[in-house]
């Protein structure tokens, strides 16, 4: 039985007329700037995923004049197009694939923990281990639109998660990722909007590549240690600017591997911790951090530590609203004068 | 020219090594292993058809599917036995090895996954590699049920890929029947709704499966798209060790009058004496990768990630 139907395709990139764009997304530029960079050093990194080219044409207009070939546009099927992305990658493409919203990710839960984590690894045996991407964005929008999935993937055997809280690290951290072997999990938090850095802080001729794993310090004290990530690390922060606390605030940049290092280290110089994460409590990176407190520097603690986090409820569907399940400037106040009494 | 006694060789290997292996599944020293038997002419009449560059990508029953792409016996039963000597360190095992250098690029434990991944390998041979081989992917007809396959065969028809499709329909699916998963008469018309070519072949043949994959391979690469043959075979085994079969033994006694080694053996008009000659040089083969396997050190963990 032979069985054919002709349809005459032409599958080429979409045309996209240029138009502008609001500039509050410079995480995102940070992102670009290092996939560009390293795009123009290494042939292997391609850019996949649904409206691939669309996005890429927005957001990164320079990506997309010098690769338009690297940038590959699938269709809606998040988890075949991870699939995708990984036997790709088994001949050596160095894969960015864009799920686009974190909530697609849970479409791509079996592309990523069992095809993309275990083939890189078991790769490894017998060839070079793999590199592969995964980018995701927490968008707004409503019960299944801006859900934090950072957590689930960090327990995970073979994965790392990236969440950066500023342009910089963006680009250090994706510069990082794309040049180490290994499955990376790259968000970006689209609630942080930025307003505050300009795009000569991008274009500063620096191209510092940031470790994955290695938390940094936005800001130094001896009384209280604060570890927190992503919109909320902004919020604690623009807290302890304006108030001047005497504390170490901890960015994790990396959610795994985790600093514990840099944690542990501070705890035991303020013996005070307050966490502060966008994720609800339960289960969630400060529990792993606190866990990890609690065994090893317990005894230097002065309080019991706490958590800040957002509550186990659905995203609002209105945006002010949304902004208020993440830890408010008055509460992480009040947690720092708390435990500072 | 196909070395036509070369193959049935291979088939046979197949057979008594997994027969081999079902001793070590009772004893306890393999896991419950997925057998291949009486689907054994897919893999080897296919891999046959094949260039030796050509890749595969492949399912969870894919013993055959590896000795028939050229993987040494004693690294691959080290792997399928949790070795350290095996070819992923005895890490990976029976639903998950790789072995590059004879180009079977992967087996798959998860239903439909072989498909998106084949259909990316093979867009990164033609469009990265910028190299003519093309790529087979092995999956069942249940598979078919699994979204993946879905968008598996969406992007490579989409994206005009290099890409075989070898459906092993075997009619059953674990242990359950056809009408639970398949409602068309054969997995080769859903290839209709992909716009691209497909046909049906009796897997069971070795001559047909040659044939039909070598068409369909020329097809692929000289145009650069999918093609689907469905192969019609029959799953002798159970699902896998230990999981009883819900057929009973007189339909399996009726589908193994099907056995693809029967039919080969008649078509090579093979004398007892030539196939006893036969016999007792793969099993001590057989025998030797059995031994070194079993005394082989256990694999240890993996670096964590």
């Amino acid at each position: 039985m032979l069985l054919r139907i002709r349809v005459d395709r032409h599958p080429v990139e979409p045309a996209v007329k240029s138009r502008t764009w609001a500039r509050n997304r410079l995480i995102r530029d940070g992102i670009y700037r290092a996939i560009h960079e390293q795009m123009r050093t290494d042939p292997s990194i391609y850019v996949l995923g649904e409206g691939a080219h669309m996005k890429v044409h927005y957001d990164a207009p320079y990506i997309e004049k010098d690769f338009r070939d690297r940038i590959i546009t699938l269709p809606i099927s998040e988890d075949g197009n991870t699939n995708f992305a990984v036997g790709a990658s088994l001949v050596g493409v160095k894969p960015i694939v864009d799920v686009i919203s974190s909530d697609f990710l849970f479409r791509t839960m079996d592309s990523i923990c069992n095809t993309a984590a275990k083939l890189s690894l078991i790769s490894s045996f017998v060839d070079q281990p793999k590199t592969i991407v995964v980018r995701s964005e927490f968008l707004f929008g409503g019960p299944s639109s801006g859900q934090r999935v950072e957590s689930l993937f960090t327990h995970i055997p073979g994965l790392n998660v990236v969440l950066p809280s500023n342009p910089r690290d963006a680009r250090g951290l994706m510069k990082t990722v794309l040049t180490r072997p290994g499955v990376t999990i790259f968000f970006e938090d689209r609630m942080i909007s930025d307003s505050g850095t300009k795009d000569s802080d991008l274009d500063d001729g620096v191209t510092e590549t940031i470790p994955i794993g290695k938390a940094k310090f936005r800001h130094r004290g001896d009384s209280l240690t604060i570890v927190s990530y992503a919109i909320a690390l902004r919020e604690v922060e623009s807290v302890v600017e304006a108030q001047d606390v005497d504390c170490d605030l901890i960015d994790l940049r990396s959610l795994y591997p985790l600093d514990y290092e840099t944690i542990n280290s501070s705890v035991t110089r303020t013996g005070k911790l307050l966490i502060v994460e966008p994720d609800v409590t339960f289960a969630g990176v400060g529990a792993e951090v606190a866990a990890d407190v609690s065994e090893r520097s317990l005894p230097m603690l002065k309080r019991p530590v706490k958590r800040l986090g957002a509550p186990r409820t659905l995203i609002p569907v209105s945006q002010d609203l949304h902004m208020k399940m993440i830890p408010s400037r008055a509460e992480i106040a009040a947690s720092i004068g708390e435990l500072l009494s | 020219m196909i070395d036509e006694l070369g193959l049935y060789e291979r088939m046979l290997t197949v057979r008594l090594l997994e027969e081999e292996l079902q001793k070590l599944c009772l004893l306890g020293e393999a896991g419950d292993l997925h057998f291949n038997k009486g689907q054994e002419a897919i893999s080897v009449g296919v891999c046959a058809a094949l260039k030796p560059t050509d890749y595969i990508v492949t399912h969870h029953r894919t013993i055959a599917h590896a000795i028939a792409k050229g993987i040494e016996l004693k690294p691959l039963v080290a792997e399928l036995l949790g070795k350290a000597t095996g070819i992923n360190r005895g890490v990976a095992g029976e639903m998950h090895f790789t072995y590059p250098p004879v180009r079977y690029m992967f087996t798959f434990q998860l239903v439909g996954t072989c498909v998106p991944v084949a259909a990316g390998l093979a867009w990164a041979v033609k469009n990265f590699l910028n190299k003519a081989e093309i790529v087979a992917c092995f999956f069942g007809d249940a598979a078919t049920g699994n979204a993946q396959t879905h968008e598996g065969i969406n992007i490579a028809s989409v994206r005009k890929l290099p890409l075989l499709l070898i459906c092993e329909n075997n009619g059953v699916a674990g242990n359950i029947g056809r009408e639970f998963y398949l409602p068309t008469e054969t997995v080769a018309e859903r290839a209709l709704s992909y716009g691209i070519p497909a046909r049906t072949v009796d897997g069971n043949r070795l001559d047909e499966v040659v044939d039909a994959a070598g068409k369909a391979a020329g097809y692929v690469r000289e145009n650069s798209e999918p093609y689907l043959v469905e192969m019609m075979t029959t799953r002798l085994s159970w699902h896998k060790q230990g999981m009883p079969d819900a057929r009973s033994k007189e339909e399996i006694a009726e589908l193994a009058k099907r056995d693809p080694l029967l039919y080969e053996e008649k078509r090579l008009k093979m004398t007892e004496g030539e196939k006893k000659q036969l016999v007792k040089r793969v099993s001590t083969r057989i025998q030797e990768a059995i031994a070194a396997g079993r005394v082989a050190p256990l694999s240890t963990f993996p670096e964590p990630g």
